[in-house]
């Protein structure tokens, strides 16, 4: 394949998936104040999906919460207020995720802090086998020392270890 | 007949038994005779099982309304195709569903390492049989689907009674995915039972080296497939068949599906460390075993009522049960790895950071870190309400929010690994793999940026899409263009040598494809559109494109439902296109109702139309449409991961060369060793470095 051919691979795969998401854009729809607080609430009819994105048949939550969603808005009343009164009414169940105060505010923090237990360690564990790597060539250096036939069958040990791990690289 | 089937898995259970504590006494004593016994006891417990669930399947097809489960889950005017699935679409039998699909994979374990292995299968065969005589423990005595309609005469003596008629399947699974969707996730979930079983059995009898890892390789590969089709099937018809214009809620229970396949997804991956290097033996192990406990903890959610869900079945105290098993779970794990762990003990080394390994340890990472996201997302409602006495709500929003730069990073990583090469990465050979990738990948959000696109997340989605894809490219392409120059082939004829020489590395390469197709999918979510509408006949609304006339709507009478549906011609540049009939069905058995969404998918969206229902004010038909862009990318996605994960378990050519060969008497050489022999090393020098 010649170097014109890879250019234009690639340029098709980049104006593929370019053009496949671009004028997706233009047609974005132009969220309203009342779809956009609809997402911060859910339904209460036990669906267990956000307000605006429940349409169960005959759902006797989510029309009423909606125009009452509605009302609130028409008002002009501001976002804040407008959870606020949910909240009031319906409980902090409402709310589409957990508070960022509070206990509640710790299932924000988990994965956060997951991801950096779990960095921690597999920093710690590179660290490690690297230095278990940097000691196990400071002794394998320091073999010649050793007898003659100590050093050749340290030689035929590590051609082998070297063997196997090819066999291995090369295996399914 | 009709207590057929109890009976059967009743003396299943007492096999069940016989296979645990029989296949003890063979470990301890090592007779051959006893510990054919006790496979023996194995083969009859599945077989018993399969009777006990074919029983079940003919009193649904024979209407037998004596059985309160029949009753309960079918009626008269059902079809056969959903009196065949209704068998799994309640508590009962859904839990015998499970026990029988679990039942196949032990039987074809059984089978397929009859005689062999030794040391290691009695071992098998003890964990097999404990995990199945806890579900014959459920099936027989806790939720039996084999329950009878207990009436009393006037006198107030109790009989046996029969209902004139079934109450009828709920309607959200009379679609017929429901007939695909729970058997395929159930073959995931319980799949995992093999390498969990393996695993543990290799730490209990210290089974030496990497052995029950070659032995379990394609039975988690299969169950993975099985568990990522059974999702994606879940998914699908959670859209199609909802409602509510999406396919993935969030739900706990497409969480408890998407926990295990998190951690199966890492096992995979880390698997290949200890195949290649003799690295990370116990993560492996644990990581198995918590696969398989996060598979119990899922359905476990799902059956308990412990959390909210759609999908849950009704709320009852089997979750006990399931907490206990998980608890004899984790203890035995605990157990058997402090008096053995010496066995696992292995010599990691790194030599550089830059290595394979190092980009699986953070693949890893990532896709754990994702599972504890979603796992805390999950139970959260519950902890919260355990301390402060009210429940919350963890929704999508909070989900969405953790997870997609997790995925992100995910997703980098999967462009990333495969151009590291084992032990150390050069600058230079840094500079060559990923230089191209990483240009095409810029030019591709900049073309997007400069051409108005500004969510971020889908920009940078878009650049590590075509980063992954090319890197995933130029792979094929350099191993391709070895064997061309080798053997004169063209391209596509390398490109199918080469796949085939090396089946799991290139079926591997073609599921990342496969993610990558499902991740641009859900990057279409960002630009969603619906519209609702109280619409008479001849009115119209217009969403991005499309305009959508209602032409009239009409009602229908079938056997098992009525139906109102709404004839709509969609307009598309001033030219009717098509028709969509979006349908809404009431089931007089159950009284309930059901949506049958109108689809209409291409690549570029799907137009996606529901017929709400009557508007009782104006008592006009409410269309509520949505214009959902990328979707089919999904679900082709998932396709190509399936299949790729298929071409991952094909046999590597020169492997099935060499059996034809030397006869199957002779032991087959090594595929490495055998490639070894016959490419000269001048030619295996310019072959990439050989990983998976």
């Amino acid at each position: 394949m010649t170097s014109r051919w890879k250019l234009g691979l690639v340029c098709a795969v980049c104006i593929g998936l370019a053009s496949a998401l671009v004028p997706l854009h233009v047609d974005a729809q132009k969220t309203d104040r009342a779809k956009a607080l609809g997402t911060k609430l859910m339904c209460m009819c036990g669906c267990g999906q956000i307000l605006t994105q429940c349409n169960h048949i005959n759902c006797p939550s989510s029309g009423p919460m909606l125009k009452e969603l509605d009302a609130h808005v028409a008002k002009g009343e501001a976002d804040d207020l407008i959870i606020q009164d949910f909240v009031q009414e319906y409980g902090e169940k409402v709310l589409s995720e957990p508070p960022s105060r509070g206990f509640n505010s710790i299932a924000w923090y988990i994965p956060g802090a997951a991801f950096a237990i779990g960095l921690g360690i597999v920093i710690m564990l590179i660290r490690l086998w690297r230095q278990r790597d940097v000691a196990r060539l400071a002794t394998a250096s320091s073999a010649p020392a050793a007898t003659q036939d100590a050093a050749a069958e340290l030689h035929d040990i590590q051609i082998e270890r070297a063997r196997r791990q090819a066999d291995r690289d090369t295996e399914d | 007949m009709d207590l057929f089937g109890s009976y059967a898995l009743l003396v299943a259970f007492a096999f069940a038994l016989y296979a645990i504590f029989g296949g003890i006494a063979a470990i301890i004593t090592r007779r051959p005779l006893l510990i054919k016994s006790a496979r023996n006891a194995g083969f009859a417990v599945c077989v018993l099982i399969w009777i006990g669930i074919a029983s079940l399947w003919y009193l649904f097809f024979t209407d037998n309304f004596s059985m309160a489960y029949v009753a309960a889950h079918s009626n008269r005017a059902l079809s056969p195709y959903y009196k065949f699935s209704a068998l799994w679409s309640g508590q009962e039998g859904s839990l015998l569903f499970w026990s029988f699909i679990l039942s196949v994979y032990v039987f074809s374990v059984l089978f397929t390492y009859r005689g062999r292995h030794p040391e290691l299968m009695p071992y098998v065969g003890v964990v097999l049989a404990g995990v199945q005589t806890f579900f014959l423990i459920l099936n027989n005595f806790i939720a039996s689907p084999f329950q009878v309609i207990v009436g009393h005469d006037a006198a107030g003596l109790l009989h046996l009674a029969t209902r004139a008629d079934g109450s009828g399947l709920n309607p959200l699974l009379q679609y017929p995915e429901m007939a695909i969707h729970p058997p395929t996730l159930y073959s995931g979930y319980t799949g995992f039972t093999i390498p969990f079983a393996f695993a543990l059995a290799a730490l209990l009898g210290r089974y030496p080296g990497e052995k029950w890892i070659h032995l379990t390789r394609r039975w988690t590969m299969i169950a993975w497939a099985f568990q990522s089709a059974g999702i994606l099937l879940g998914a699908h018809w959670a859209y199609a068949v909802l409602g509510w214009g999406g396919y993935w809620g969030w739900d706990p229970v497409e969480n408890a599906s998407l926990m295990p396949w998190l951690t199966g997804t890492a096992f995979l991956h880390s698997v290949i460390m200890q195949e290649k290097r003799g690295m990370m033996r116990v993560w492996n192990v644990w990581l198995v075993f918590l696969t398989f406990m996060l598979c119990i903890l899922g359905t476990s959610l799902t059956r308990s009522g412990a959390v909210n869900s759609v999908h849950a079945f009704a709320e009852s105290n089997i979750g006990h049960w399931f907490w206990g098993f998980l608890l004899t779970i984790l203890i035995v794990c605990v157990a058997a790895y402090i008096k053995n762990r010496d066995y696992l003990r292995s010599d990691n080394q790194l030599d550089s950071m830059l290595s394979r390994e190092s980009s699986f340890l953070f693949n890893n990472l990532i896709l754990l870190v994702a599972c504890v996201a979603v796992l805390a997302g999950t139970l959260f409602p519950v902890l919260s309400e355990a301390v402060r006495g009210s429940k919350i709500s963890v929704g999508p929003p909070f989900f969405n929010r953790v997870n997609i730069p997790i995925a992100l990073f995910l997703l980098f990583l999967t462009g990333v690994g495969p151009l590291l090469a084992w032990r150390k990465t050069s600058t230079a050979s840094l500079r060559k793999n990923f230089g191209g990738p990483l240009i095409g990948g810029f030019v591709a959000a900049g073309v997007a940026v400069a051409l108005g696109l500004r969510e971020f997340y889908v920009t940078l989605c878009l650049l590590l899409s075509v980063f992954v894809t090319l890197t995933i490219l130029s792979e094929f392409y350099r191993g391709a263009r070895v064997i061309s120059a080798r053997t004169g082939a063209n391209l596509f004829s390398a490109v199918s040598q080469l796949t085939m020489r090396n089946t799991r590395r290139y079926g591997g390469y073609v599921v990342h494809f496969g993610m990558v197709l499902v991740f641009i999918g859900i990057c279409g979510q960002a630009f969603n559109q619906d519209k609702q509408m109280d619409m008479s006949p001849g009115s119209s609304m217009t969403l991005g494109p499309y305009r959508l006339y209602l032409q009239n709507y009409d009602s229908t009478q079938e056997p098992n439902y009525s139906a109102e549906r709404a004839s709509i011609d969609v307009e598309k540049g001033g030219r009717s296109v098509m028709m969509l009939y979006p349908t809404r069905r009431f089931y007089p058995s159950n009284q309930e109702s059901g949506t049958m969404v109108a689809i209409a998918s291409t690549l570029r969206e799907d137009l996606y139309v529901v017929y709400a229902g009557t508007n009782p004010d104006t008592n006009l038909p409410v269309i509520h449409a949505y214009l959902n862009p990328l979707v089919k990318w999904i679900w082709l996605g998932g396709a190509v991961v399936v299949l790729g994960t298929l071409l991952a378990l094909l046999p590597n050519r020169q492997a099935v060369m060499v059996l034809s060969t030397v006869g199957a008497e002779q032991t087959l050489p090594v595929p490495g060793s055998t490639q070894a022999a016959q490419v000269p090393y001048s030619a295996r020098s310019q072959l990439p470095d050989s990983h998976d």
